[in-house]
């Protein structure tokens, strides 16, 4: 993966642990749905368990080759595992994804 | 009579400069419609190697539909080394091709996103790369990732006009659906453009097709308004301004 550091990057835990979930929310500096998108992220991960997520906030306008690599073009973009929703999610969508990630995970450490 | 002229950029693609007045005007968004097959990745893509060859203008390819070593391939075969463009820095192609393995599968949207994604990731190629012509290939694309129609013809328009502000050049393609009556499947293509051109591939007997070009609109230029053959040749589409088609 290409280089993700942003500023906001320094805001997430930098923490190596590979059996945390990783959480990448894709933004930029104009998009007017971004902020609204970030707080629900936060929020979904506060009210499950903050230890067992990294999340990664990539600014789109400071890193495009990023989104590029991951052929995202619509912000905001949360991307959990192998899959992603666009647009302001709806927490429980988020869940949705997150046990899906979970599950794959548990999966991959049996194998 | 002005003395005033348009700033035009010369598509190189022989026979049609001469349809439009000598070029695209410098800095405007141009459409280029048609159903499958009609050609116009071959045009859009022509455009861009005879900027970089003939005329010492950067290129962009952003491409959302074919990948890029298709691209490469088919251009190969009309004699235009793209890679080799690449290799130089005359022309990047962005690959937003649904063939990318690491692009997330999405398990939906809401309806509250914009395309700023997009734009970031074309405005640093053109920085990067100096460039004045931009192609899209194809707008189309966009309509089957999402499904908030409302929302992208929006952004389309916000997405044209940044691109071109500072002088750039864009060429969007766009796939007219099979019993299609409009431009594009969008229904707005047309008003995103200051210029039009419809490529055609019809069936004029049971054994035979023609293809043909049309310039259905170009703002601020005196324009054909015939019907022209044009061929897709060992060098690429070649448009007949002398050749008006058999019918269609």
């Amino acid at each position: 993966m290409a280089d993700v550091k942003s500023k906001d990057e320094s805001e997430s835990e930098e923490d190596d642990d590979s059996s945390k979930i990783v959480i990448v929310l894709f933004k930029s500096d104009t998009c007017a749905f971004c902020p609204r998108a970030e707080e629900v992220v936060r929020d979904t991960i506060q009210d499950f368990s903050p230890e067992s997520f990294r999340l990664r906030i990539v600014n789109v306008s400071e890193n495009p080759e990023v989104a590029e690599e991951f052929g995202i073009v619509a912000l905001p973009t949360t991307m959990i595992g192998g899959v992603s929703i666009t647009g302001i999610p709806e927490p429980e969508m988020l869940m949705k994804m997150i046990m899906g990630a979970g599950v794959s995970m548990m999966r991959g450490a049996k194998e | 009579m002005s003395n005033f002229t348009i700033e035009r950029v010369n598509t190189g693609v022989p026979g049609l400069d001469e349809l439009v007045e000598g070029g695209f005007p410098k800095g405007d968004t141009i459409l280029i419609a048609g159903k499958a097959g009609t050609g116009k990745s071959t045009l859009a893509i022509q455009f861009l190697y005879n900027g970089a060859m003939q005329y010492g203008e950067t290129g962009v390819l952003v491409t959302l539909e074919e990948p890029p070593r298709l691209i490469k391939r088919n251009m190969m075969n009309f004699g235009m080394d793209i890679a080799k463009l690449e290799k130089e820095s005359k022309l990047a192609i962005v690959d937003l091709s649904p063939s990318k393995e690491v692009t997330p599968v999405t398990m939906g949207e809401f309806p509250s996103f914009d395309l700023s994604g997009l734009e970031a990731i074309i405005m640093s190629h053109v920085k990067k790369l100096k460039a004045t012509r931009v192609v899209i290939d194809t707008l189309s694309i966009l309509a089957y990732k999402f499904r908030s129609r409302d929302i992208l013809r929006e952004e389309f328009f916000k997405l044209t006009a940044n691109i071109t502000k500072n002088g750039v050049t864009l060429l969007l393609t766009s796939e007219i659906p099979e019993h299609h009556l409009g431009l594009g499947v969008f229904d707005v293509e047309a008003f995103l453009a200051s210029g039009v051109l419809v490529l055609y591939n019809e069936k004029i007997s049971d054994t035979l097709r023609s293809r043909s070009i049309e310039v259905l609109k170009l703002r601020g230029s005196k324009h054909s308004s015939r019907i022209h053959s044009m061929r897709i040749t060992d060098e690429g589409v070649k448009v007949f301004p002398g050749e008006i088609s058999p019918g269609i």
